[in-house]
């Protein structure tokens, strides 16, 4: 039953044209972040950091470079607003209009009811990220055909340039572990939605929290505490991109991540478990 | 087929509901009334499990709703006076969804659910576009599916047009009649519950004010027509009787009302009209709750 269950919950978040917005302010950003790498200087500065390194700027500066660029520039930010925006919306918008509680006639658990939309929204952030990537891959061949992969994430201090082939498997390997990352966002958003709250309280309190992490986990004065940040855990999928990937610290982030996100659904289902539900 | 045993819950510690018991039996239409805040939401909201009560419980074929949910709704459909639905999906969509939630349905079941309903010429357009009363019979239709044997319906009245809510009403009467169901219902048109309901309950500030069938309940009244009004008084006395100032009468139980008029034609009052007085369920109901 829960095969039927499930496809009537993916329909019910795919058929909102909201649920499209994400999707089509990426393909805007994607291009939008191609123009402006077009622009000469813009194109010269990319070039002279990879000359230093005593490459030829040619050959790096490919399809798989700009998708890697427009994934790093924009997913966080844009990634994290419509991800919270569906995540936010999930349960406390049908509690709002009354859905759930026609659901809740049915001989179904809250607790079957949850897991079906928290199942739906993380489909729904791996298909999000998966279409960004694909589809800034596909704009960076258009636009500059296939080359090595040059990367640079001064932030994460990461600075590493890959042939096509292996630089193509990175890169996915990389769009695989930034969706586990980011998976952390529709956590926070759903168990923000699971409380007594309106769907943009839920959708607003989600993006305050990671602009709150991100802001003070950037001030230098904290970088001792950085291990407590969640968007520091969140960063580590850039380190795939490393010549010496540090597996040992990658598999300690995500254990990290993935404690955050069971503890933040079990929360959220012993609270909506004791709501009460009325008109 | 439905029991409410000493439900309690507050709010904010304010009593909603305070030790309401009672028993709906199966085949019965049962009308739950009460003024706006009464309690009637939250007693249906218990018993569907979308209220935790404070302490008491609500049992559906001997299964508890809050103790075993799946097995106590498993046969309970229910509709509520707003309706919800996906709007951007289409009737037949918001039903295939709902129903996934009890089982697999055959889609024969569900064309023969949307014929009842008399929703087939639009069962495939979105919700958007549905007034409000093919809302009311999209939510009968969801409350039918798959297969209940108790349905609750939370106002299935409101806000529809006079034809509405003669529809509705035949409907419910046919779900009894034709498909043996137990319904629930409550409604501020006591005329309807009036019309419908075998047994109806009476909530008043959370408590139960009544319950029972209220036709049996005091002794009938009677109406005097006459235009001897003045000589009434002094013949009546004489059988302990007092007439109101409306002409009505309270007759105690011993007294034949065919002696009374004998009483007052050998008094020589002229009785136009001696008749019982219609008692509304509206009479009935104001008197309970003040």
């Amino acid at each position: 039953m829960f095969p039927h269950q499930f496809s009537g919950e993916l329909l019910k978040l795919f058929a909102r044209k909201r649920t499209y917005i994400g999707f089509a302010a990426f393909l805007g950003v994607e291009i939008l972040i191609l123009l402006l790498l077009n622009l000469d200087h813009v194109r010269r500065s990319i070039s002279r950091v990879i000359e230093d390194a005593g490459y030829p700027a040619q050959d790096y500066l490919s399809g798989l470079t700009l998708a890697f660029l427009v994934l790093l520039w924009s997913v966080f930010l844009l990634g994290s607003l419509y991800l919270a925006l569906v995540a936010g919306d999930v349960v406390s918008k049908e509690v709002e209009d009354g859905t759930m509680r026609m659901m809740l006639c049915r001989p179904v658990s809250r607790r079957r009811i949850l897991s079906l939309k928290l199942a739906a929204v993380l489909v729904y952030s791996f298909v999000l990220i998966w279409f960004v990537a694909l589809t800034a891959l596909a704009v960076g061949f258009i636009h500059s055909g296939a080359g090595g992969l040059f990367v640079f994430a001064p932030m994460e201090r990461i600075f590493a340039l890959h042939e096509f082939g292996p630089g193509l498997a990175r890169y996915f390997a990389g769009v695989f572990l930034l969706s586990l990352s980011l998976l952390t966002i529709p956590s926070i958003g759903f168990f923000l939605s699971c409380l007594d709250m309106k769907p943009a309280a839920a959708t607003i309190g989600t993006l305050s929290f990671l602009f709150m992490d991100m802001i003070l986990r950037n001030v230098p004065f904290f970088e001792s505490l950085k291990p407590l940040f969640l968007t520091a855990h969140m960063a580590t999928w850039v380190h795939v991109f490393e010549y010496s990937i540090p597996w040992e610290k990658m598999a300690g982030d995500y254990a990290w991540l993935f404690a955050i996100n069971a503890t933040l659904a079990v929360l959220a289902l012993s609270v909506f478990e004791r709501r009460d539900l009325k008109s | 087929m439905i029991r409410f045993d000493s439900i309690c819950k507050k709010f904010r510690g304010r009593p909603a509901v305070e030790s309401v018991s009672f028993e709906v039996a199966r085949g019965e239409i049962f009308g739950l009334l009460g003024h706006n805040g009464a309690g009637k939401s939250t007693t249906f909201g218990i018993a569907l499990g979308h209220v935790h009560a404070d302490s008491g419980r609500v049992t559906v074929n001997g299964h508890d709703v809050a103790a075993k949910r799946a097995s106590a709704l498993a046969r309970v459909g229910a509709i509520f006076e707003t309706p919800a639905f996906y709007d951007y999906l289409s009737g037949w969509k918001n039903l295939r969804f709902f129903v996934s939630l009890s089982g697999p349905v055959p889609q024969a079941r569900m064309e023969e659910v949307i014929r009842l309903v008399g929703l087939e010429e639009r069962i495939h357009d979105p919700v958007r576009t549905y007034s409000h009363g093919m809302r009311q019979r999209l939510a009968l239709a969801q409350a039918l599916l798959p297969d209940p044997e108790l349905i609750i319906l939370d106002e299935p009245t409101e806000g529809l047009d006079p034809a509405g809510i003669h529809e509705m009403r035949s409907l419910i009467r046919d779900l009894r009649t034709r498909h043996g169901l137990t319904v629930i219902l409550s409604s501020h048109l006591l005329h309807e519950v009036e019309q419908l309901c075998d047994r109806v309950a009476i909530l008043h500030r959370g408590s139960l004010a009544f319950c029972g069938r209220w036709q049996d309940t005091g002794r009938p009244r009677w109406v005097l027509e006459t235009p001897d009004a003045e000589n009434c008084p002094v013949a009546l006395a004489a059988l302990g009787v007092v007439i109101q100032g409306d002409g009505s009468l309270d007759l105690p139980d011993h007294l034949d009302p065919a002696e009374v008029v004998r009483t007052l034609v050998l008094a020589g009052v002229r009785v136009t009209e001696f008749r019982k007085a219609a008692r509304t369920l509206e009479d009935f109901y104001l008197e309970r709750t003040g």
